[in-house]
């Protein structure tokens, strides 16, 4: 009987003897025959390879605590001052006097939030800086891919010389070349006989064409760096892409856009970032071509003393420093704030594509 | 071009002059031409003008008078070329180091990533200089509390403690400098970390196996396979560095040369100009030519 029990149920003991035993304690028992296996290794081994062993073990232990605590630190470090930004511009400016408040105060207002963005003209500034600051960047990266697939692609007499001049664009400090580009838009002179015809010259200060005349001819903020990113970017290309085309009947200019745009992605969209950055970013060349305040860069470099200016109707007060710290919190926070979030949306694609971009084909 | 009977290169070379002509033009409107004038306006002494500057010629009195009479140029040239000198070395170690780092696979790797080139999208406009002071004004400064995380002081400390005291002011104090510019130096890594993180995601994968399959520790790894794949990168890094705090609108000498350029003195803020800049292309010359030697390149 019971043997044809067994017979007519093979499964049935196995069953019940998998469910009376405990379930083992995986972890414990797990590392405890890792250590035996790993002792029983180690006998097998030379006092040498035990050293090595040994030390590799320790090191794999202990890394990433280290790694952790290092890596939060350094973040915190870079963080510091915008946690601060942050805390600062949300307080009333009496708690700045408060020493017993360094980062949480009492009370909290968007006052200062309010008077910063009244003293900027915010949203004026922000359209007049999104104009010249995206149409720019567009224009730059396609003028500087241009040239650097130029450079990258082709074979011609002269490239080392002009790729010299690119490499000097990158070097050559713009404060150099500002005076002579000052009197270049201050009396400008198309063609060389503008002025001889009318006995005038065009004043272009305080025109957004003194910033989107050099990004169009591929000269614009760091538009040296960014067509060596493009010239490294295409000349890692594979030849075998560009020869396909030609035998299919395409010409450069078609190869260059219908092949090699596709696949030089990731380059563009960093070249984008970088340079909406640094045009957004830029109160350097823009102070010497516009006197008025009409980026937020500028407006931001200039904050301290309009603020006095436009809070108090009167550029006399005097305002302890401390105090005025909430509005220049407040107001580097509004400053930031769409470059932030442009930077949260893409800061994926932008640290894994510039670490793509082709740098590393030197 | 159809009816011109020439060989392909030769039609492929034209389409690159095609190429290239736009940022030529730009190049010689906005680069070239500036360049050459400003180059002239050193020896003039310069005065502005309805439609033109005046210009009469000095000579080299520009550059004497940048070099021996001006109080300020030199000391200011000695202390930005000094702080270059130490500050360089700091920042392609660190940088290395926190690329090294942010390759690994950790927990929480796409924020940190995303942490540390927040300095790229923030450090380069007002807004930095407006937070370093305003950290400063309120005390809440920023140096000395992150100093004493990793301070000099403890150096110190740890010193007395077993017992030599007083030892080396001078260590102490380059090591409190350092320690007290931490958030300056973290804050101009972006893009080193940046480049460098590409070129080790370009170290090949036969090079990481055999090392594995050799038995190399992390620290052999580094010396023998990580150092020499990223040296060309040591090198662009160490350019672009230089450049970067050579050319950094908020230096002494920078700051000079925009002061004098504010008094109409375009003559003498050219010369100021040229020869920090002829100073800089020496530099970044020799530390070319230098390591050139000990780059290894792969092919």
């Amino acid at each position: 009987m019971a043997e044809s029990a067994v017979k007519s149920n093979p499964f049935s003991d196995l069953l019940k003897k998998a469910q009376s035993e405990k379930p083992p304690k995986p972890e414990k028992r797990n590392r405890k025959e890792e250590r035996e296996r790993f002792k029983k290794r180690l006998a097998t081994l030379t006092p040498a390879e035990q050293k090595y062993l040994k030390r590799k073990r320790a090191f794999e232990m202990v890394w990433p605590i280290c790694r952790g605590l290092l890596v939060f630190g350094l973040c915190f470090v870079i963080i510091y001052p915008l946690i601060y930004m942050i805390t600062a511009a949300f307080r009333p400016r009496a708690d700045m006097n408060d020493p017993t408040i360094i980062w949480i105060s009492k009370n909290y207002t968007l006052q200062n939030i309010k008077d910063a963005a009244r003293t900027m003209d915010f949203w004026n500034t922000l359209g007049n800086t999104l104009f010249i600051n995206i149409g720019c960047s567009l224009v730059q990266v396609i003028t500087c891919a241009l040239t650097g697939y130029g450079f990258g692609r082709f074979n011609f007499k002269g490239k080392s010389i002009l790729f010299g001049v690119v490499i000097m664009m990158i070097l050559m400090p713009s404060q150099i070349i500002l005076i002579p580009q000052y009197m270049f838009f201050r009396y400008f002179n198309p063609l060389g006989v503008y002025h001889m015809i009318t006995g005038n010259y065009i004043n272009l200060i305080n025109n957004p064409l003194t910033m989107y005349m050099p990004a169009l001819t591929a000269n614009g903020i760091r538009a040296g760096l960014f067509i060596f990113l493009f010239r490294q970017a295409f000349r890692g290309l594979p030849k075998e892409l560009e020869d396909a085309a030609y035998l299919d009947g395409c010409s450069p200019f078609k190869t260059f856009i219908q092949v090699m745009i596709p696949n030089a992605g990731s380059t563009f969209l960093t070249v984008f970032l970088l340079s909406v950055v640094w045009y957004w970013n830029d109160y350097y060349v823009s102070t010497s071509f516009f006197t008025d305040n009409s980026t937020i860069a500028l407006q931001l470099k200039n904050l301290d003393a309009s603020l006095t200016r436009v809070i108090f109707n009167n550029g006399n007060v005097k305002v302890n420093a401390r105090e005025l710290i909430v509005w220049m919190e407040a107001g580097c926070l509004i400053s930031i704030t769409p470059i932030l979030v442009m930077y949260i949306f893409l800061q994926k694609n932008f640290t894994e594509g510039i670490a793509r971009s082709g740098l590393t084909g030197m | 071009m159809k009816g011109l009977n020439l060989s392909y290169e030769k039609r492929k070379g034209l389409y690159g002059y095609g190429f290239v002509a736009l940022w030529f033009v730009g190049a010689l409107m906005f680069f070239i031409i500036p360049v050459i004038e400003s180059f002239i306006y050193s020896f003039y002494d310069v005065k502005p003008d309805t439609g033109k500057l005046q210009m009469s010629w000095v000579g080299i009195d520009n550059f004497r008078r940048a070099f021996m009479v001006d109080p300020d140029f030199r000391v200011n040239l000695t202390e930005v070329l000094g702080q270059t000198l130490w500050q360089t070395p700091v920042i392609i170690i660190f940088s290395l180091f926190v690329a090294i780092i942010i390759n690994q696979e950790f927990f929480g790797r796409t924020f940190a990533r995303a942490v540390f080139f927040l300095p790229v999208i923030i450090a380069t406009g007002p807004v930095y200089a407006i937070i370093t002071g305003n950290l400063d004004t309120s005390g809440t400064a920023d140096a000395d509390q992150f100093s004493s995380m990793f301070s000099a002081d403890m150096v110190d400390q740890l010193l007395e403690f077993v017992g030599i005291y007083g030892f080396n002011d001078k260590l102490t104090d380059m090591l409190s400098t350092m320690t007290s510019d931490i958030l300056n130096l973290v804050w101009k890594c972006g893009i080193q970390i940046i480049i460098f993180l590409s070129a080790l995601q370009g170290i090949p994968t036969s090079a990481k196996e055999a090392a594995g399959i050799e038995g190399a520790t992390s620290w052999e790894f580094f010396w023998k396979i990580t150092l020499p794949y990223v040296s060309p990168m040591i090198l662009v890094n160490l350019v672009y560095t230089i450049i970067d705090t050579f050319v950094d609108p908020t230096n002494v000498v920078m700051e000079q040369v925009l002061t004098v350029q504010d008094d109409w003195k375009y003559g003498f803020s050219a010369a100021m100009a040229w020869s920090y800049f002829a100073i800089v292309l020496l530099a970044v010359g020799i530390i070319f030519a230098i390591m050139n030697r000990i780059v290894y390149y792969d092919d």
